[in-house]
């Protein structure tokens, strides 16, 4: 009988010490379980680097980077709300500039705020509608050309690096106020992408109805956006947003705001006379009505 | 008496130690709980992908419980070679990834010494054979004439009694058109489980095994004293199942199982019996992948639910189940004609899987999500195509990154508590979160049957089934993943299409935006009610070599959800009752048995029934409204089957046909609608299917120690209709949209359609040893409905024929259904019996399954139910059509079961 008994507990011990199978510590995140971890300090600024690509950027061009560059950001402008896809802008405080990866989610380890190194060699920079972009050459069909494309979601991981956590405060995230002058000088178009305010300003389509991104008004069976309008003065800035979006069903709210987001310039390849001052927005969130009084 | 009181303190020692081990295995499950599973979709440049419940549910894995000998309380060298099938039966990877029960295909151990019944479902269980193809509802478990099937989804739970052999050996089975003593049996047989303790042989029993399955190890005790002179009999019986980590990797198992039975014979016309049991059980999952990631992966054993924490690994998908079930039972024999038997069985069970679940706009974080494989850089498939630089560098990055280590192609997550401590640092939600979907079920089941021989040649069986069943859905936040907060419980897939204020995005609109912490029930909460009434009269008649059976019944059933939430998207009909919806079915059949003369013996069969719809399938959108299925009605079965039985010297033979025709299926799939970005439900009605084929056993014995024998099957089993899909989804944007659905000429899947075996069996001194090679072929994987819809293939160009150079009409087709590769597997057991002093024995056992180690033999699967082609006809990048999930046979395998009974 005792035999037995041992038995039993035996089990039963068995049962208990191995019941919590499925129990386990949180990881240790010191290190940033994404991207690539030794990527060393800035060698330049974003400023300079367009400066030193202008000609390839502004003729939609695309370049290699062959040398040991490597800039420091913080990401302004990311996926969170999927307005913005596959994308997104890092300002340091001379400059901003679009990093195009072909992989959803970079949200979740790269949020707004987040301080990030990107090392440029073996990457490409170029111009879509003479916006500076870094990311891959790609093969366009449609053109039948190549373009600056997206780089791999498996490529951004070796070139990026995650810096300390997400901060608000930091000076990158002060934006540059935006007035009719500013916008008013073409040659500005050419600093884009630049992180922003816009002060003061309402929507055109805002009648307590409108919505911001419905399907059906998307600009073509193929190309889902909405656009909607701001201006500031005579000076119109086209908001591209996707119909995709989490807010696009939201009703354009009435009233004066403070947007917060990328301003970016759209110039037709095929007619330069096409040339648009946009807005990049990552979420509702960042428009601030301007009677808040906790702004 | 104090030898009484001391075997009684025993079992009841036992009794508590299960009990509670149970409860903390209850406790443990009320502290986990559970997740919501999204998926990106549409990879449109410039417009985002918005996740949604990605599980494609699919239902009828094939799976079988194969201890198929009849054996009451007698043991010798075969059926220990016999013993312990169930662990062929848990192997997960014939679970589809969101399967909720446990389902067994119930191998029928028939009452006539049938030779093929008893040895197929054991022969072939590596390839999850299913007897003539029937789906596993359409068995019946019984315990002492107490009906256990889950009424919601038709089938018997295994889990019920998970690691309880010994206390569920003593079975007799009974094919469709058998009558038996116990209630009525089904297309595919029934079977009934005697639990009454004065049923076990008196004396101890304890087992150890060893395997490479997905349990390592097992240990069994029982203890039965037999039939007391005091007229008590009592039967206990323990076992734990274990595996740190089974043949699988990642996956482990965790299961322990208790049984306990009393019975007092009163006199010789009253005996009560009392049986209690339950198997909680923790056990991780294993899930299926295409072939291109077996390829990468090297295995077709690769587990894409695991992946590495902190350098351990775990399981996404955990598996929690206990289902304490408790029967009683009233035997009367009223007189030397008569006997009325009486059970009452009742059952709380309480099942969660555990699942991912992720938030907003964050990626899948599935390994083998299809955006992460290389074939999803370029159409790999059209042999035409030149790739650019850029896209072979793209494959040759993702092909690396796969090849490149493990911990690559699993689930990685340290990143998803890396994303959630960036949402925690961010002030937002959590991105990542494990939940735990639940399918808790309270069932209680009333039977009394009256057997009554007038006379030597005429005996009825007549009886009453009453069920009565709450099936309890739901789910709960399980794990946070290190994240501070969940949100409140909005359905996160629905923001797109509504504004978040809306409410239309609210799960649970009488309690809007409410915070969700672990532990929290949230999404959806809802109770499916289903009561049956099943009447039956069983009557034969045998006289000299000649016998006939009839049997009629009817049976019927109501079905009603009752919604505890409101749901912001079906305000109107979520809360509160869907009204009763009522099916009167009944049916009948006539069967003889014709023994010519000593050595030939025909029989024939033939039955019709109607049977209503499984409550499983009869809501068009269960998780979000009360609303029924349009065109629910009962099913329709005729069924006509023949076979002849020869015994010719040394040789006996068997040969069967069978036909049968179900018409008036309904049936559901469940899926993460890529083009349209929704989580769609796709009811089918009217759909037809026959099932018809050839079974065949012959064996020779040589002498009385050799023996051969030959076992086959071949049949077909499809759809021959097409049916009327009706869609739905949880944004309730599509509602109720019709459309054909082509299913006709698919075929059954999960079941090898022919499946032949040739073996060998040698019994001497107590050695038994045995070997068989079977040949497996027609496996085929579950036809993607969706796949099948008419506006589906009419984007393919399936109605509209082209005119090719030649002036030909040229139509692109039907999807064809993916058939897995046939082949050879050889099994092999050894085993020895021995006789130890006082009465002893000592039992040796070794099974060898897959010895040749055949790695390539499909059990089963399930097509993507997502279209090559987006909503707008442009052609995707990735080809679903070419990429259906699989399962494979498990590799060579040996079981070791030493067991000794004293």
């Amino acid at each position: 009988m005792k035999t037995l008994k041992y038995i039993f507990i035996l089990c039963l011990s068995l049962f208990t010490a191995t019941a919590c199978m499925n129990d386990f510590d949180e990881p240790n995140l010191d290190t940033p379980p994404y991207g690539n971890n030794n990527i060393g300090e800035g060698t330049t600024n974003i400023k300079e680097l367009k400066k030193e690509y202008e000609t390839t950027i502004l003729s939609n061009g695309y370049e290699e980077i062959t040398d040991d560059v490597i800039i420091e950001g913080v990401v302004v402008a990311n996926d969170e709300t999927g307005n913005v896809y596959k994308q997104i802008v890092i300002n340091d405080q001379e400059g901003a500039i679009i990093i195009g990866i072909d992989d959803v989610g970079l949200y979740a380890t790269i949020p707004i705020g987040q301080r990030i190194r990107l090392s440029l060699k073996g990457l490409y920079i170029g111009g879509y509608g003479s916006l500076a972009q870094i990311g891959t050459k790609y093969y366009n069909d449609k053109y039948s050309e190549w373009q600056i494309g997206r780089m791999s979601k498996n490529s951004f991981q070796e070139h990026v690096r995650i810096m300390g956590e997400p901060d608000m405060l930091q000076p990158e995230m002060v934006p540059f106020e935006v007035t009719e002058d500013f916008l008013k000088d073409n040659n500005n178009k050419n600093l884009m992408p630049m992180y922003v305010v816009l002060r003061n300003v309402s929507f055109e389509e805002a009648n307590g109805r409108k919505l911001f991104a419905p399907e059906d008004e998307q600009i073509s069976a193929t190309n889902t956006a909405v656009e909607r309008n701001v201006k500031i003065g005579n000076e119109k800035i086209i908001f591209r947003l996707s119909t995709y979006a989490d807010f696009a069903n939201e009703v354009i709210p009435v009233g004066n705001f403070d947007i917060y987001g990328v301003l970016t310039r759209y110039k037709n390849p095929g007619n330069s006379s096409k040339d648009y001052w946009q807005f990049l927005l990552s979420s509702t969130n960042d428009i601030v009505p301007v009677n808040d009084v906790n702004n | 008496m104090s030898k009484l009181l001391q075997k009684a303190s025993l079992l009841l020692f036992m009794f508590s130690l299960s009990i509670t081990a149970g409860i903390q295995a209850a406790n443990q499950q009320s502290s986990r709980h559970e997740g919501y599973a999204n998926n990106m979709s549409q990879d449109i440049p410039g417009s985002n992908s918005r996740g949604a419940l990605n599980k494609e549910i699919k239902r009828d894995p094939a799976f079988h419980y194969a201890d198929s000998l009849n054996v009451q309380g007698t043991e010798d060298a075969s059926i220990q070679q016999n013993d312990d099938r169930d662990a062929f039966t848990f192997i997960e990877g014939q679970l589809d990834e969101d399967e909720d029960v446990i389902q067994g295909s119930s191998t029928i151990s028939s009452s006539n010494d049938d030779y093929f019944l008893s040895e197929v479902g054991y022969l072939f269980s590596p390839m999850r054979f299913r007897i003539r193809a029937y789906e596993n509802y359409y068995s019946k478990m019984y315990a002492n004439g107490a009906l256990l099937n889950d009424a919601e989804r038709g089938s018997f739970s295994y889990g019920m009694i998970g690691g309880l052999n010994d206390a569920t050996r003593n079975r007799e089975g009974l094919t469709y058109i058998e009558n038996g003593t116990f209630g009525g049996s089904d297309i595919a047989g029934a079977s009934n489980i005697n639990m009454r303790a004065s049923e076990f042989a008196a004396g101890h029993k304890a087992s150890l095994v060893g395997c490479n399955r997905n349990y390592l190890a097992r240990a069994m005790y029982t203890y039965a004293t037999g039939l007391m002179n005091n007229g008590w009999a009592f039967a206990g019986s323990v076992s734990y199942r274990w595996a740190n980590e089974g043949v699988i990797e990642g996956t482990f198992y965790n299961s322990l199982g208790y049984f306990l039975a009393a019975q007092k014979k009163f006199n010789d016309r009253h005996s009560l019996s009392i049986a209690t049991w339950g198997s909680p059980t923790e056990r991780a999952q294993q899930g299926a992948a295409t072939e291109e990631a077996y390829w990468l992966a090297n295995s077709h054993y690769y587990n894409p639910n695991w992946g590495y924490q902190n350098g351990e690994k775990r399981n996404a998908r955990v598996v929690t189940s206990f289902e304490p079930t408790v029967l009683l039972t009233w035997d009367w024999q009223i007189n030397d004609k008569s006997k009325l038997t009486t059970s009452v069985a009742g059952k709380y069970s309480s099942y969660g899987t555990t699942a991912l679940g992720w938030n907003g706009n964050a990626a899948d974080p599935r390994p083998n999500y299809y955006k992460n494989l290389p074939s999803s850089a370029y159409d790999v498939w059209d042999l035409d195509y030149e790739p650019t630089e850029s896209e072979i560098a793209d494959w040759t990055q993702r092909y690396n990154y796969w090849k490149e280590s493990k911990a690559n192609r699993q689930i990685n997550w340290d990143y998803m508590y890396f994303a959630n401590r960036q949402a925690n640092a961010s002030g937002e939600n959590a991105l990542y979160y494990i939940e735990e979907r639940h399918n808790d079920q309270m069932m209680l089941n009333l039977s009394s049957v009256l057997n009554h021989e007038f006379n030597n040649h005429n005996k009825i069986s007549v009886g009453v089934n009453l069920g009565t069943t709450k099936g309890m859905h739901y789910k709960e936040l399980d794990d946070l993943l290190g994240a501070n907060t969940y949100g409140t419980d909005v359905d996160k897939f629905s923001i797109g299409d509504y504004a978040p204020t809306s409410d239309y995005v609210q799960n649970d609109l009488d309690n809007p935006n409410r915070v969700i912490g672990e532990g929290d029930k949230f999404g959806y909460d809802y109770d499916i009610y289903v009561n049956k009434l099943n009447l039956f009269a069983q009557y034969t008649y045998s006289k000299n070599n000649f016998q006939f059976m009839a049997e009629a019944h009817t049976e019927g059933t109501t079905i009603e959800r009752y919604g505890n939430m409101r749901n912001g998207r079906a305000a109107n009909n979520s809360k509160g009752s869907s009204g009763t919806a009522k099916f009167m079915g009944g049916g009948g059949k006539l069967s003889t048995v014709w023994n010519i003369n000593g050595n030939n013996t025909l029989s024939l069969g033939v039955g019709m029934q109607k049977r209503a719809p499984l409550a499983y399938n009869s809501f068009v959108a269960p998780r979000i409204s009360n609303d029924f299925v349009t065109g629910l009605e009962n099913e329709d079965i005729l069924h006509g089957e023949a076979s002849y039985r020869l015994s010719y010297g040394p040789v006996t033979a068997k040969v069967s046909a069978y036909y049968t025709k179900f018409d008036n299926v309904i049936e559901q799939s469940a899926f993460y609608n890529d083009n349209r970005s929704v989580f769609t439900y796709l009811s089918m009605t009217g759909l037809q299917k026959e099932h018809y084929g050839l079974e065949a056993a012959i064996v020779y014995n040589v002498n009385s120690a050799l023996s051969f024998n030959f076992v086959g099957s071949i049949g077909e089993a499809e759809y021959t209709s097409n049916g009327t899909g009706y869609l739905n989804s949880e944004n309730s944007k599509i509602n109720n949209e019709a459309q054909t659905v082509y299913m006709k000429d698919t075929k059954v899947d999960g079941t090898p359609l022919t499946a032949l075996s040739l073996g060998i069996d040698y019994n001497t001194n107590g050695w038994y040893l045995s070997a068989n090679a079977n040949y497996y072929s027609r496996v085929y994987i579950g036809a993607s409905q969706y796949r099948r819809l008419h506006d589906v293939l009419e984007k393919h160009g399936a109605f509209t024929p082209e005119i090719d150079a030649d002036g030909n009409e040229v139509r692109k087709g039907l999807p064809s259904q993916y058939k897995g590769k046939g082949g050879f597997m050889i099994d092999a057991s050894i085993g020895k019996s021995i006789n130890l002093r006082g009465g002893k024995r000592l039992n040796i056992n070794l099974q060898l399954q897959n010895v040749l180690n055949n790695e390539d033999m499909v059990t089963g699967g399930y097509e993507q139910n997502r279209d090559d082609y987006y909503e707008d006809g442009d052609e995707r990048i990735y080809k679903f059509s070419n990429n259906p999930f699989l399962y494979y046979a498990s590799a060579f395998n040996a079981y070791l079961n030493i067991g000794l009974r004293f």
